[in-house]
């Protein structure tokens, strides 16, 4: 059904006139400078990507825990940041530490109090994770009620980088400082975290309780102890992708939900064996939104991405950036 | 054999079973006389969402499959329902007069699309009504269950399938209204005589007896057996030989064919139709009503849906923080009271002990045939056969 009303929308008039005025809205009818420029949006959107889905590569890729409320860490970030610069009068750099730590004792609670209950049940672990977000988003709205808020972004790091100018001195391809800082953010937090995960000793008996816990267990290696820190450092990252993107958009409870839908279609496209599949699983997704989006039309980009994504879970459940292996 | 299977003595007639259920079904016909017109619509938008939490019982607790787009085949119902009200006002209501619905003029349209027009007529849109439901469910459905992914996946796919569907029906503006969705509907009428608000309570009624029983009919025959097992055991049951792709196909199909139904009568009651039934956001409050409810009873998921709903319609009016009550709720059953709050009852009342049904020991071989497609119809006779022999 859904294709037959697609393609006769792509025949219609109407659909066809609103391609046409996006197209003189963007200028000419095809340039590589607006293509280079949604690229570099995509970018952006890659960094955003990177930045939320990191959270759940740990508490999903790495624990297995399918958790649903991770969208309310990334709000309970952007929600400490507000306060601080509300309180305060904090830069926002100056609060990522202060997310990073909110959120982790959270996460923390969270996992001491519920996940560790449902191990190994995967459907329970669902349903309470979501239960957990009602309860999140109406206890912050118990606190600062429902009204939207907003967080300054620092003065230096607006503006952009102008990359390619024309004879006449207009900027035709640019870049935000504040999107080429969210991706840097989101790199500096992927390198640490695999430096954490491959080469320390905490990131050893991460693995080796993932691989095989009684076998851990039976080491010495005190496993509950390993579950809560780990599951705390995922809900962190979540703190800190909610500070950075706090400045972007507006903060309200239900601000977690957007990106919980695309941080999951991150993950599961990346796989969830290396956690550099998420770098892979974030690109894809964002460049190919960027540019179906230039394409065609925004929600057409969406719809055709998380299709993809069905498609791409029903053949390659594991993802696409895992090796195939016994099991 | 399902003696053996069930475990307690069997009668050949329901009594008690029907007993309370005639009981309860008495209470809903004089209900609607001592209540005020706001309870009546709202009685019969709680018995819908009853009736769509049972539906998507037969899917999660009776095969095992969550899923977070039972709001979707609702709403496919729901549009297909919206689109013949729509057609349907006469002229001198509609806003612009002529054929073309308002928010089709905004859009600019000019003429009716090609495949919304046929839904002026009422076989067409009764069709549609469970028809496109349950061809979209049908699709979805082959696509994902014949391969190896499995539970989580599942849950993952229709939550992506009801962000994308969301995002796709607020696009099309000019074809589905966009975040307004599609409002002022005419009223449901029969020959021309508008159907009061008593008289679409008693349709909704009858269609929520009608789930009901289909469901309790198809739960206690040998395929609800089969389905149960898939819940309890999928690899043993495809070892046993049965498909176990085609059972999931055929329940999930008609799970949402179901569930379009119901949304097609929430049209006429509620008189628009909008892209918030799509949405996560239904599809969970869907989900959890059978989780509080009890999943793998039929009567947990109605009842949470009505008292849940009568509560907050109640809570509503002291406090802004329903939303966080039912979260609490919810991570309480989920992690104490795992089965759901049906599970508390005395063992005496379950509608399991209540219904004890089916032939008597020495009837045994004949079971009650099972309601599946044609092509599958032999396997479950053959293996009761075995069994019982």
């Amino acid at each position: 059904m859904l294709d037959l009303a697609f393609s006769s929308m792509l025949s219609s008039p109407a659909y066809l006139l609103a391609q046409e005025a996006a197209a003189e809205a963007t200028g000419e009818s095809f340039s590589y400078t607006s293509l280079a420029n949604q690229a570099l949006n995509g970018i952006g959107i890659v960094g955003i990507l990177l930045l939320t889905a990191l959270g759940l590569a740990i508490t999903f890729g790495v624990m297995r825990i399918i958790n649903l409320a991770h969208g309310e860490f990334i709000m309970l970030g952007a929600y400490i940041t507000f306060w601080m610069q509300d309180t305060f009068q904090m830069d926002l750099l100056m609060t990522i530490p202060f997310a990073f730590i909110g959120t982790a004792l959270v996460g923390a609670l969270v996992e001491l109090t519920i996940i560790r209950r449902l191990y190994g049940r995967p459907l329970e672990t669902l349903l309470a994770t979501w239960g957990l977000s009602i309860v999140l988003q109406g206890v912050i709205k118990l606190i600062f009620t429902a009204q939207l808020k907003y967080v300054k972004a620092p003065s230096y790091l607006s503006g952009s980088i102008d990359l390619v100018k024309d004879e006449a001195g207009s900027v035709l391809v640019s870049m935000s400082y504040y999107r080429s800082f969210i991706v840097v953010v989101a790199l500096a937090l992927l390198g640490i975290t695999m430096f954490l995960f491959y080469g320390t000793s905490w990131g050893r008996q991460i693995r080796a309780v993932t691989q095989n816990r009684s076998m851990s267990q039976c080491l010495g290696v005190n496993t509950k102890l390993i579950d809560m820190g780990t599951f705390a450092y995922g809900c962190g990252l979540a703190g800190i992708a909610g500070t950075v993107i706090s400045a972007l958009k507006t903060v309200s409870p239900p601000m977690g939900q957007d990106y919980l839908v695309d941080s999951w279609m991150v993950v599961v496209t990346g796989g969830v064996d290396k956690l550099i599949g998420i770098l892979a699983g974030a690109f894809l997704i964002g460049e190919s939104n960027a540019i179906i989006a230039f394409l065609l039309n925004d929600p057409t980009a969406r719809v055709l991405v998380l299709g993809a994504v069905i498609v791409l879970i029903r053949y390659r459940p594991e993802g696409l950036f895992t090796v195939q292996k016994r099991s | 054999m399902s003696n053996v299977v069930m475990g307690y003595k069997q009668s050949t007639f329901p009594k008690r079973l029907a007993a309370i259920a005639g009981i309860a079904l008495l209470i809903f016909i004089v209900l609607p006389f001592v209540v005020g017109s706001f309870q009546l619509s709202l009685l019969s938008k709680l018995l819908l969402f009853g009736t769509l939490a049972v539906t998507l019982d037969l899917v999660w607790g009776f095969t095992g499959i969550l899923s977070f787009a039972h709001g979707i085949f609702f709403t496919l119902g729901g549009y297909a329902s919206a689109y013949y009200l729509k057609l349907n006002l006469s002229a001198a209501n509609n806003t612009y007069g002529g054929e073309l619905p308002d928010f089709m003029v905004w859009n600019g349209l000019e003429v009716l699309p090609w495949f919304i027009a046929p839904l002026k007529y009422f076989p067409v849109a009764f069709l549609a009504v469970i028809g496109v439901p349950a061809l979209f469910a049908y699709i979805t459905g082959s696509f994902i269950f014949r391969s190896k992914v499995s539970g989580v996946y599942i849950t993952i796919i229709t939550l992506a399938l009801s962000s994308a569907l969301t995002t796709f029906f607020i696009s099309q503006q000019a074809y589905t209204g966009g975040t307004n969705g599609i409002t002022d509907v005419s009223k449901l009428s029969v020959f021309g005589t508008v159907i009061p608000p008593i008289g679409i309570y008693f349709l909704i009624l009858a269609y929520t007896v009608f789930v009901l029983a289909l469901s309790w009919w198809l739960t206690q025959s040998n395929f609800g057996l089969i389905l149960r097992s898939i819940n309890e055991n999928e690899n043993r049951i495809a070892f046993l030989g049965y498909d176990v792709a085609q059972y999931k196909i055929f329940i999930w199909t008609l799970s949402a064919a179901l569930a379009g139904m119901a949304g097609g009568l929430f049209v006429p009651l509620n008189r628009f139709i909008s892209p918030v039934y799509l949405a996560v956001a239904f599809g969970t409050q869907v989900v959890i009503w059978v989780a509080i409810g009890g999943r793998g009873t039929l009567v947990g998921p109605m009842a949470a849906a009505i008292i849940l709903g009568q509560v907050q319609n109640s809570a509503e009016k002291v406090t802004q923080d329903w939303q966080l009550i039912v979260g609490i709720l919810l991570l309480v059953v989920v992690l104490f009271i795992p089965n759901g709050l049906m599970s508390l009852l005395p063992k005496q009342l379950r509608l399991s002990n209540l219904s004890k049904p089916k032939p008597l020991p020495g009837a045994a071989a004949a079971p009650v045939t099972p309601v599946v497609p044609a092509e599958m119809a032999s396997e479950p006779q053959t293996e009761a056969a075995q069994r019982s022999s």
